[in-house]
C-alpha cells in the first residue's frame, strides 16, 4: 500500500482554503480487510486524506520548506460509512497559522451528504521540537512527493515558486 | 470593547474546554494547565490561536509560553531562575501570581505558576 | 495491504479495559512513503490502531452482539513523538462506557515507557441487517471472522 490518499485538488487558494477528490475504488487492497465482505474507506485514511489536504495547503505557505507534521486532532466526527464507487470532496480551510504551527477546519462530502467534521493543528516541527529528533532534511515534502505535486494542483499554481 | 473580567473568565473556560478536552468543572481559576489540565506546547498554540481570535488581541509567544524563559542560560542557574530571571518573568508576565515562587525559584516548579487564572488576568489586561 | 493495526492483545478486562501491542517493521510497504527518508508510523494508523483496540474490548464485553463497531469520533488526539521500525507501540485503552450502540474510551500509546499518543474516542455499534435485512449472512460472516480474529490476537 502506497501512502497517497487524494487524487489531485479541484481548487487551491493559496492562504485560505483548497479542494481535493479522492476516490475510493476496490482495487485498493486495504478494503477487502475492512471489512472482510463488506468494504468501507477507514476513518483514520479519512482523517489522513484531510492531513494531506491541509497539509499541502499550509506547506504551499511557507513554500515547501518546513516540515509540515500532524501535531493534534482536535476532533473528527464520523457521520457515515463511504464505499467503493464513492468520490470524496475534501474541502480546507486555513484556521490559523503561525511560524510555529497552523490549524484547519475541513469536511469531507460524498455528493451532497456530508460524511465528516475534522478540525486538526499541523507542527512546524523546526520551530516546535519538544524534544523530538528527526532529520534536518525535509523529509515531509521530498523530492518523491515534489514530483508529484506538479500533477496534483491546478494549473498555474507553482508558476511562481523557483 | 471592556469587559468583565466574568465575561473574560466565561470565554477562557470555554477555549480550555475545547483545546485541552477536560471537563467544565476542571476549569477552576487555581488549576495549573499542564500539570491539573495535561496542556502540553501544542496545546498552547492552539490556546494562543483561539485567544487571538475569541478578543481579538495579538499574544507574543513570550508572554504565555514559560519553555522560552526556561531554556535561556542568562535566566537559569542550578536549575533555578537568577535574579534577573525572575525580573524578566515579573516584567514578561505581569499576570502571574508568583506568591512563594520568588524563595524558591525552581524551574520544574515553573509551570505551577500558569493557571487558568494567570490567562484571564493576561486577556483582562490585553482587552481593558 | 491486510488492515490489522494490532498485533496482539497482551491483558483483558471485560467491560473496562485492553491492553496491546503493535510492533513497526520496515517491511510495512507504506512507510516507504511516509517517508522516503524517514520512515515512522503514521500518526493516523496510531488512531486506527487505538480504534481497533478499542472495537475488540467491545465485541468481546458485548458477545459479538454487532458485526460493525465503527469510529464516530475521536478528540484531543495528541502526538509526542516519532514510532519508528522496530518500536512496538504499547496500546492501553480504559473504556469510559460501553452501551449497546455506542462506547466511549480514553486510549494511550506508549513506547519505552514514553507517550507517543493520546486520544478520546468514541465508537458505533451496528448491524448491517439493522438497515437492511437482506445483509444479514454478511453480519454472520464478519462475526465468524472477529472472533477468528479475536482469538489469534490472544494467543
Amino acid at each position: 500500500m502506497r501512502w497517497i490518499w487524494i487524487d489531485k485538488f479541484t481548487e487551491f487558494e493559496p492562504g485560505k482554503r483548497a479542494v481535493s477528490i479522492k476516490n475510493v475504488t476496490l482495487a485498493e487492497e486495504h478494503l477487502h480487510d475492512h471489512f472482510p465482505g463488506f468494504p468501507i474507506m477507514p476513518t483514520s485514511l479519512m482523517i489522513e486524506a484531510m492531513a494531506q489536504t491541509g497539509g499541502i495547503l499550509v506547506g504551499y505557505e511557507r513554500k515547501f520548506k518546513e516540515k509540515v507534521i500532524l501535531a493534534k486532532i482536535n476532533k473528527a466526527t464520523f457521520h457515515d460509512i463511504v464505499r467503493p464507487g464513492d468520490q470524496l470532496t475534501l474541502e480546507v480551510v486555513i484556521d490559523n497559522i503561525a511560524d510555529e504551527a497552523a490549524s484547519i477546519t475541513g469536511t469531507i462530502k460524498c455528493g451532497e451528504n456530508t460524511i465528516a467534521d475534522i478540525k486538526m493543528m499541523f507542527s512546524h516541527i523546526d520551530n516546535n521540537i519538544a524534544g523530538m529528533e528527526f532529520p534536518e532534511e525535509n523529509f515531509v515534502f521530498n523530492d518523491q512527493f515534489m514530483g508529484l505535486l506538479r500533477f496534483y494542483l491546478p494549473e498555474g499554481t507553482m508558476d511562481n515558486f523557483s | 470593547m471592556a469587559m468583565t473580567r466574568e465575561e473574560i473568565a466565561e470565554k477562557v473556560q470555554e477555549i480550555l474546554v475545547d483545546a485541552l478536552g477536560v471537563d467544565d468543572d476542571e476549569v477552576t481559576e487555581e488549576a495549573t494547565l499542564m500539570g491539573d489540565l495535561g496542556a502540553e506546547s501544542i496545546d498552547f498554540l492552539e490556546i494562543v490561536f483561539n485567544l487571538e481570535k475569541a478578543f481579538d488581541i495579538k499574544v507574543p509567544r513570550e508572554e504565555l509560553f514559560p519553555a522560552e524563559l526556561a531554556s535561556n542560560e542568562e535566566f537559569v542557574a542550578d536549575g533555578k531562575l537568577t535574579d534577573a530571571g525572575i525580573d524578566k518573568l515579573k516584567s514578561a508576565m505581569p499576570h502571574l501570581d508568583l506568591g512563594d515562587f520568588e524563595s524558591d525559584p525552581d524551574v520544574n516548579k515553573m509551570s505551577d505558576l500558569f493557571t487558568v487564572a494567570s490567562i484571564i488576568n493576561f486577556v483582562e489586561g490585553k482587552v481593558n | 495491504m491486510k488492515f490489522v493495526l494490532i498485533d496482539k492483545i497482551t491483558e483483558l478486562n471485560l467491560g473496562s479495559s485492553l491492553k496491546a501491542v503493535k510492533s513497526v517493521s520496515l517491511a510495512e510497504e507504506y512507510l516507504a512513503d511516509h517517508f522516503p527518508d524517514f520512515p515512522v508510523l503514521p500518526g493516523v494508523l496510531m488512531i486506527e490502531a487505538l480504534t481497533q483496540a478499542a472495537a475488540m474490548l467491545v465485541h468481546a464485553t458485548n458477545d459479538f452482539s454487532h458485526s460493525m463497531v465503527t469510529l464516530a469520533e475521536v478528540k484531543n488526539a495528541k502526538y509526542k513523538s516519532f514510532v519508528k521500525p522496530g518500536n512496538t507501540l504499547k496500546i492501553s485503552i480504559e473504556a469510559k462506557n460501553i452501551d449497546s450502540e455506542t462506547s466511549s474510551f480514553k486510549a494511550e500509546g506508549t513506547c519505552d515507557g514514553k507517550s507517543m499518543v493520546e486520544a478520546r474516542l468514541q465508537l458505533r455499534h451496528f448491524n448491517l441487517a439493522d438497515k437492511d435485512s437482506s445483509l444479514a449472512d454478511i453480519d454472520q460472516k464478519l462475526k465468524t471472522e472477529l472472533k477468528k480474529r479475536f482469538q489469534l490476537m490472544q494467543i
